[in-house]
């Protein structure tokens, strides 16, 4: 095997005036790698100066969100003999987020979202003395796809919708709405429900279905608005 | 004492693009069946509106009397404009079906095969794309004679 062709967008904003792309050439690869094993490649053997962040490397914590060769996803859950290896590899930060250094973007207006959907239980009467708040199983099932989010990011920074609107609330809050929102133990379902019934909210959705596309926890995001989209036009106000 | 945050605030922050770059992004996104229905859809949608506004103009001579109107009507039998009508019908078709998905998408499950609409919406857009291909070409191709 050939050399293995890498190209960066590189952005060091202490040096540089607008972002960059740096190839790389690496010479040890092989297709049982990942894309993040590349990117350590690079930092620890090339270029000691490339800035990326990865926390647990197994697609779990969610923090090495990437956009690579144009689709967001994650560089730990990417395998090299997944992709086309011929072509050099292009690898830019999330899209549409304000780049702090090279791949590592400010995610404080994600989070903002994130949080404007109160991403937790609201319930006003206290829990039984004797044990928990207790679900059925088929109500807790209802909850299990919409729970696996990781919060990477990839789906909201890959919507059309955020790219033209940046206050839109996005795939990722909208998901969280929903976990919370057909929970049976939450009360606030109203108030959710509120909340993503705006211009900037859940109509902002259009069905581009890149949410799907780009999550790495294979969530139908799509599928979850739908639900409630679905409710907020049929509930009584 | 600076949080890190408050550090990376007094930094130089830059977008990877201003919100105007939307279309480059949309352009050099990896496209998928749900990004190719959206597009399309916006793109027929705005030609539809620009033919509406074609439409009233070449409905106006009915005001001018039944003769102006006739010959009028008269340019568009000519073969450039009938195939130029039966693009506009791919139009609508793609419109009309995409539409259709939606429906489903947002309220009957679609999200969960959202992939097989859109190829079905293609097949049934084709079927009938050809089969008014047939109903307006028949008697110019000779298939059928008046």
């Amino acid at each position: 095997m050939g050399n293995l062709n890498v190209s960066i967008l590189r952005y060091n904003p202490e040096k540089d005036d607008k972002p960059y792309y740096q190839d790389f050439s690496i010479s040890e690869w092989s297709n049982d790698m990942r894309v993040l094993d590349i990117l350590h490649e690079i930092k620890w053997k090339h270029d000691g100066t490339l800035t990326f962040r990865r926390s647990c490397a197994h697609g779990i914590c969610g923090s090495d969100g990437m956009k690579i060769n144009g689709k967001n996803r994650l560089a730990c859950s990417l395998l090299l003999g997944d992709i086309n290896t011929n072509k050099p590899i292009v690898i830019e930060p999330l899209p549409s987020l304000p780049i702090i250094k090279d791949l590592v973007v400010d995610m404080s207006s994600f989070f903002l979202k994130y949080e404007v959907v109160k991403p937790y239980l609201i319930n006003t009467t206290p829990p039984p003395s004797d044990s928990e708040r207790l679900q059925t199983n088929e109500d807790a099932e209802k909850l299990f796809e919409s729970a696996k989010c990781i919060l990477c990011a990839c789906c909201t920074t890959s919507c059309p919708s955020t790219w033209t609107n940046e206050n839109y609330i996005g795939p990722a809050a909208l998901l969280k709405t929903y976990r919370f929102a057909y929970d049976t133990r939450d009360d606030a379902q109203d108030e959710r429900l509120d909340i993503i019934d705006t211009p900037d909210g859940i109509w902002r959705c259009h069905t581009i279905f890149n949410c799907i596309e780009a999550c790495p926890k294979e969530i139908n995001i799509t599928w979850h608005i739908s639900q409630l989209k679905k409710k907020i036009s049929t509930r009584e106000i | 004492m600076q949080t890190i945050d408050n550090q990376v605030e007094n930094k130089k922050k830059i977008k990877t693009f201003d919100q105007k770059e939307w279309i480059k992004e949309n352009l050099s996104y990896k496209k998928d069946s749900g990004s190719w229905a959206w597009i399309l859809h916006r793109i027929t949608g705005i030609a539809l509106i620009a033919y509406l506004f074609l439409h009233i103009y070449s409905l106006s001579p009915l005001t001018e009397g039944k003769a102006a109107f006739n010959s009028k009507m008269e340019q568009f039998t000519t073969p450039f404009f009938m195939v130029l009508e039966w693009f506009l019908f791919a139009f609508v078709l793609f419109h009309a079906l995409n539409g259709i998905r939606i429906v489903i998408v947002d309220w009957a499950d679609g999200a969960k095969y959202h992939k097989p609409l859109y190829r079905l919406s293609w097949i049934v857009g084709i079927i009938l794309f050809l089969g008014m291909g047939f109903l307006m070409f028949s008697y110019e191709i000779g298939v059928l004679t008046k």
